[in-house]
Parts: structure tokens; sequence; C-alpha cells
């Protein structure tokens, strides 16, 4: 990769408090790459996600966006820039319709028209379209956050713990549907406990542990690297 | 079925206030209870236009009314600016005194009301105050009485409920109303939507700021002789609040149903013996809130009708 | 000198006495993130049931603490399992509480009303004793010194109830995570149906000496006291009952301060207070108030 890359952090670090949970973070990421992010419980893999939606920004460090610095903007802006993302507890607009909640994002986030009911159709939500988005079920509910980020047409997509819950069919169409958003040109990074979905979507992962680094590289080496072997068991 | 054009709801609505306390005056004799009416119906849409549309409760709403009334009331005794200016300047000082306590904003839910409330009682001891008689008269209040003009504060008065009420319709139909609903119920997803939720919040924080602002100007018009506490009692936030409540906020008529009935209510028995009113509106709060949460209009909206 | 002696002392026995006023309210928030907006009606009805039994019974003052007690039993029972609960399901508790609460501190104000009018109510001045008790030279009546015994009592007895009781215990469980707390066992609802009687009896408690600290009682005084409770206990912390005592002293001498030397100016004192706190440094004393997004 010679030119710059869709999205690139320095040594990012996040603390709560007195508290460090993010650790000197670096890694970048190309369009239409998907990484998978591993490790145990309190990491740091959705404060990664968080720091880059700026939902949390990030303390110290920079995170660039096609070569901008992005930490401290609002997430609106962050947003309208092309970054999305999904919640591990989905966060959609329970009053409304499914269609409302996806119009929303069609409509605010001022890059280009999004075909509604295709990303209706694509997230299995067409026969939900009219109801109460709170009267769905959590997954159904997953299903919207995803549906909202895509409304936005993101170029980098962060997905929170999307497989937790589901049928290994329900896996396989979730794997399907990120594949395609990749084939795309969205870049994706999927925080996963399922080591065997995150295999079916991409070979490249970095493992967090207790906020910092682990290691980075192809899925099937990390299981083999001692300091990871050593975080989840140990950990 | 066709659709109706989405201005029919909103032109009926305000045609029909106009209409109805244009023609009430002929019909009733006792005018400054219309006028009262008005106010109030106007402050429970303003109040509306915050709570019902992000959930911000403003406990001291009082407080841009009572800012309206003493800023008109004070440009009228200081300057030579017709009253209908000094009027809209009223208006314009609820709306400095609102961005001044925009930070109020970075509280949640209830702190912002208890917050808001001190913000209200802090402009009331500092008008009200013996230090400031040269200007605001203090504790012993403020005469307008050379401009006195019932008339004329009426219909101003009515400018304003109606003023108010299409904005709570702009808010109910547009896209920016879109935004607020969203916000209202996900902050975050709704940034992640691309909301600007800070600058949306503000928006409709400062139009309701400017609503009260305006209707205080316009009471002190038609009062024309009051005491601070007239404008800044704490009862004026309370039925606000309780009027919008009742007739269910988030709509376009709720707090306007919720104002009138309640108010016929309160000056048919509610002047004579308040503590019967109070007891009552005590318990009809309670009832509300645990059976009937987003207020009359639910009645309707339950049933499938398509409330504005 | 001597009056800076002054209002610093009077602050402190004043922010002791008003840690009292403002302490139930916290409690409560506490417990069941509940916002008791009737704290203020419930602290004067525990001013109108001293003055009862002083100007009608002609008993001490005093006897007001257990009638405030059993009060806190006859009105948080039957409110608790009434509202609670129900709230509790709701989407928005805090502000689905905050209004329903207003409504009983209407009704409560109502029904004062009927009882005792709308005058201005004192006790007898020298029913807590009739001298004045000095330090280093500055005096101050019995009546201070009594409220501020009763308020160190009081809440001295309540941090006993944190941390010798279970049900102390099963309390600060449910402060720390309602949920997690109900999972491992602990009967939820009793705990802070206790803990709701406990912080409107210690309100009625407060009640008993508003007549002496601010003067008089009388049916309006309700949403003065909460605003002020609320003031003391956002400076303190909020969330936290025996962070309320922070509050009250910066509150107690804030106002002493201001009284002695900004008489005029000293009503603003308690709001500009919160405001300022609230503006000024929204996450350090503040905690939980602050919304994350």
């Amino acid at each position: 990769m010679s030119s710059e890359p869709l999205l690139r952090l320095e040594n990012v670090g996040k603390r709560f408090g007195g508290m460090t949970v993010l650790h000197e973070q670096s890694f970048s990421l190309a369009p239409g790459e998907i990484l998978g992010l591993v490790g145990p419980n309190g990491s740091g893999k959705t404060t990664t996600i968080n720091v880059i939606s700026g939902v949390h920004p990030a303390d110290e460090g920079r995170v660039l966006f096609e070569g901008r610095e992005i930490q401290g903007l609002p997430i609106f802006r962050i947003a309208r820039l092309g970054i999305n993302r999904s919640f591990q507890v989905p966060k959609c607009f329970r009053g409304m319709r499914v269609r409302e909640n996806v119009e929303v994002a069609a409509t605010f986030a001022r890059r280009g028209a999004a075909d509604i009911e295709a990303i209706l159709a694509e997230t299995g939500l067409a026969s939900h379209a009219d109801d109460i988005a709170g009267s769905l079920t959590v997954n159904q509910q997953k299903m919207l956050d995803l549906a909202r980020a895509l409304a936005t047409n993101p170029r980098l997509l962060l997905v929170d713990e999307i497989g937790a819950g589901l049928n290994p069919a329900e896996l396989g169409g979730i794997a399907t549907l990120l594949k395609g958003l990749a084939a795309r040109g969205i870049a994706l990074i999927v925080v996963e406990h399922l080591l065997d979905f995150l295999n079916r979507v991409t070979d490249r992962v970095i493992v967090l542990g207790a906020g910092r680094m682990l290691f980075e590289g192809s899925l099937a080496a990390a299981s083999k690297d001692p300091d990871v072997v050593a975080a989840f068991i140990g950990g | 079925m066709r659709k109706p054009p989405a201005w029919r709801g909103p032109v009926l609505v305000l045609v029909a206030l106009a209409a109805i306390f244009a023609v009430a005056p002929r019909l009733y004799s006792n005018e400054s209870v219309l006028f009262t009416m008005m106010t109030f119906m106007a402050l429970a849409q303003g109040l509306n236009l915050l709570y019902g549309f992000t959930g911000y409760l403003p406990f001291g709403y009082v407080g841009f009314f009572g800012t309206g009334a003493y800023a008109t009331s004070l440009l009228v005794t200081f300057t030579s600016l017709p009253v209908i200016a000094a009027v809209l300047l009223g208006g314009l000082a609820a709306v400095v005194v609102g961005l001044i306590l925009g930070p109020l904003f970075r509280l949640s839910g209830p702190y912002f009301s208890i917050a808001n409330l001190a913000a209200s009682q802090i402009i009331y001891n500092v008008v009200a105050n013996e230090a400031l008689k040269p200007i605001t008269g203090g504790p012993y209040g403020i005469k307008i009485e050379h401009v006195y003009a019932p008339t004329a504060s009426y219909v101003t008065m009515l400018a304003i409920l109606l003023a108010a009420t299409a904005l709570a319709a702009y808010f109910r139909r547009s896209r920016f109303g879109l935004g607020l609903r969203a916000m209202h119920q996900d902050p975050i997803s709704a940034s992640l939507a691309g909301v600007d939720i800070v600058r949306e919040r503000l928006i409709a924080w400062l139009a309701s700021a400017a609503i009260a602002g305006l209707a205080g100007g316009a009471y002190a018009w038609n009062l024309s002789v009051f005491y601070p506490e007239a404008v800044f009692t704490l009862q004026i936030s309370v039925f606000a609040i309780v009027f919008a409540l009742f007739g269910g906020v988030g709509t376009v008529i709720g707090p306007l149903l919720g104002a009138a009935l309640l108010y016929a209510f309160y000056a048919g028995i509610g002047v004579s013996a308040p503590q019967y009113f109070e007891l009552l509106y005590g318990l009809l709060i309670v009832l509300l809130v645990l059976f009937l949460p987003n207020g009359l209009a639910s009645l309707l909206t339950r049933r499938k009708v398509d409330v504005l | 000198m001597a009056l800076l002696e002054y209002a610093l002392i009077g602050g402190i026995l004043y922010g002791i006495f008003f840690s009292l006023v403002g302490i139930g309210l916290n409690l409560i928030f506490g417990v069941m993130r509940i916002i008791n907006l009737a704290h203020g009606q419930f602290i004067m009805l525990g001013g109108f049931g001293a003055y009862l039994l002083a100007r009608g019974l002609g008993l001490n003052p005093l006897f007001g603490i257990p009638l405030a007690i059993a009060g806190g039993i006859v009105i948080g029972y039957p409110l608790y399992y009434g509202v609670v609960p129900r709230l509790q399901k709701s989407q928005d508790p805090e502000m689905l509480s905050f209004i329903l609460f207003f409504g009983i501190a209407q009704m409560i104000e109502a029904v004062a009303v009927f009882a005792f009018g709308a005058d201005q109510r004192s006790l007898p001045q020298d029913a807590l004793g009739s001298g004045n008790i000095g330090v280093l030279g500055q005096e101050f009546p019995d009546s201070w010194w009594v409220a501020c015994l009763v308020s160190v009592l009081a809440i001295l007895g309540l941090y006993l109830y944190f941390s010798r009781t279970r049900l102390g215990f099963a309390t600060r469980a449910i402060m720390a995570d309602r949920d997690e707390a109900r999972a491992t066992g602990i009967d939820v609802d009793r705990v802070s149906a206790i803990a709701l009687i406990i912080g409107i009896a210690l309100a009625g408690i407060a009640g008993v000496f508003v007549p002496y600290l601010i003067g008089s009682v009388s049916s309006s005084i309700g949403d003065g006291l909460t605003t002020t409770s609320f003031a003391i206990i956002i400076i303190g912390s909020l969330g936290n009952p025996l962070g309320t005592v922070v509050g009250g002293l910066v509150f107690g001498i804030g106002t002493m301060l201001m009284q002695t030397y900004y008489s005029s100016w000293s009503n603003l004192a308690p709001y500009a207070l919160l405001l300022a706190i609230v503006l000024v440094r929204p996450s350090g004393l503040l905690g939980k108030a602050v919304r994350r997004a």
C-alpha cells in the first residue's frame, strides 16, 4: 500500500477516570478491507470502535480518516465524513417505524441518496418496514442498527458483536452480507467473539489484551502466538 | 386513498384558532379570561416546543416569561419605541437569556430542569431586588399604564399563539422535526445518522424561549401594572407543564386542548378556591404519569388516528 | 473579624442542619433513581407536625422526631408500592418520577392549606432552650445547637445503618447496581421501600427544626426547600448520601457569608451556587448528573 490508507490510528490512547483502557493503539485499514478485532472482555475492542466513531474521543494520539485528523470531532461530523457503526446493544429509535429509522440517516448524513428499500431488503427487514422498531427482536434491532449505518453510505463501517445470539444459518447470511459490503469498497472493522464466524469474513485480525495490541496478523497465526494464548487463558 | 397535502392540517388548526379567538370576545364578555387562556395556550405550546420534541423539561420556563415582561416594560418606560417593538424585543431578551443558559444542556433530564428552575429564580431575585428599585421598581413592581391597550395586546397575544402553533407544526412535520424526534429517542444514534443534535436542541430551546418572552411582553402590556411575582411565580411554569402534559406533548393540538380545557376549568372554580384546584391538578398529574403519560392526544393515536 | 467568625461558625451550624435537609432526597435518588420533588413538602409536614405538638398539645417540639418517623412509615410504605415499581418499568423513570412527585407535592401543599391556612406559623422560641451558647465569643441560640446535634446524630445513624446492618449493606448493593442486587437474592423492593421511608422520615425530622432555623413554617415553603436541597446534594455528590454533608457545609457557610456581607442578595445564594457549580464544574462535583452523550 503506497497511497494513504482509508483509516490510520497513531498511538491512540483512552482513559476513563484514572484508568487507561487503551494504550498506544496503531494500525491502518485500506478501502474494502475487513479487520477483525478480538480479545477477552474489557480488552479494549469496543473502546477502539468508540474512539474511531467519536462516541468516546481519544485522549492521546491521532485518528486519521482519508488523511484528515478526526479525533475530537463531534459524532455527527464523523458520520458525515463516512464512518458509521452498529452497537453491541442495539440503539435504534425505538418509538419510530423501521423505515423511519433508516430515513433519518438517509436524510441527515448528506452523503448522497440511499436506496432505503434495498437496504431494508439487504438487512432482512423489508417485511418489518412498517413495524415500530421497539417491537423487533434484539437480533432484528441489531440489523436495524446496521441498516441505519448503511443508509449514510459509509466508507468505513464498525460492527460490534453482531453475531452474538445468532444461529449458524443467520451467521452465514451476515458473513455474506459483510463480505458483499467489503466487495463494494467499504472498509470494515468487525469486533467478534465468535472466531469461526470471523474466520469466514477475514483473515486479518488484531488481538487486544488489557488495552494493548498483542498481535496483528492472520487469525491462524494468532492462535499459535504465546502472548495471545496467555491473554485468553490467563486473562 | 390519497394523503392530504402536508400543510392542510396546520393551516386548518391556525385558521380555527384565529377564528375562535377573534369571535370569542363577542360571545363572552370577560375578555381577561380569554386573554389569560391564550397566554397559557401559548406558554403550553412554547414549552411543548422544547419538552415535547426533545424531552428536556424547562421547569424554569417562567424565567423567560418574566424576562420578556420586564424587558418590554423597561423598554416602554425608558425608550420611545412603539410597544409592539418592545414586545418583540422582549422575545429577543428571552432568546439572549436562553443563549446564556445554553450550557445547561450539559445536564441530563431532571438536573437540567432543576438548574433551569434555579436560573429563573436568579432572574426573579435580581429583577425584584430592592437594590434595583430605581430601574425595575424592585419588589414594588412596574407601571406602564400609559400604554394600556386591551384590544391591541389581545391581538398581539393571539398572533404569538399562532406563531407558537405554527412552530409546533413545523417541528412535527419537517425534516428538522424528524431530527429532533430521533435525538429524543437516542441522541447517539441520531448523531451517527448525521443529526447535529447540539444545534437542533439549541434551536428548539431558543424558539421555546422566544415564545415565552413574547408572551411575557404581551402579558405585561395587557396588565400594564404588576408586581414581579405576577410574572415570575412558579405557578406559571407549573400551569404550562400540566396543561401541555394533559393535552399531550409532542403534538400540535394536545397542548392547545389541554390548556384551553384546564384553564377554563380553573377560571370556573380555581380562582375562588385555588387550593381545591391545586389538589385536583396534583392528583391529575399523578394519574396522568401513571395511566396516560402521553396525554389526551394519545387516546386518539392509540386508535391509529393521525393527530397533528 | 468578629463578623467573619460569626458567619463561619454560624455557617457550620446552619450547614450541618442543611445536610439533614438534603440527605433524604439524596438517599431516595441513590437507591431508587427517583427524584422526590415533594421532598420540601415532606419537610414542611414535619414542621407542621412539630407545630401541632407544641401549640396544640403543649409538648416539646422534639416529639416531632418520632412523629416524623411514624409519618415516614405511614406515607412511604404505600407510596413505594403504589408508584415506584410502576415508574421503574417505564422508559424514563427519572423524568417521570420528577413529574409524578411534583403532582404529589402539589397535593400535599393543597392539603396543608386546608389544614393550616396560608399563614406562617412559628414555634415557642424557648421550647428548645432559651439561652445562647457561645463558641470563640460568637453566640447562637440553643435551638440551633439542638438542631445541629440532632442532624449529626441522624447522619451518624444513617452511616451506621449503611456500615453495620444487613439491610444497610443490601441498600448499598442496590445503590451500586440494582439488577445485580436483585440477581444475588436481595429483596430489592423491601429494601428500597425502607429507604424511601427513611428518606421521608429524615425530611420530616429536618422539618421539626425548620421553624427555628428559618423562622417559621408555612404551606408554601416546600418548593424553596426542594430547590435548596437539590443545590446541596448537587454540590456534594448525587447519589452518595454522605457526600451531602460537604454540600450542606458549602451551602451553610456560603449563605451565612452572603447574609453577613451582602444581605440583600442572599436569597440568590443557593440558586447561584447551584448554577455556578453546574456550569463551571459539570463533571467534577456532579458525577451522575452529567449526560454522557
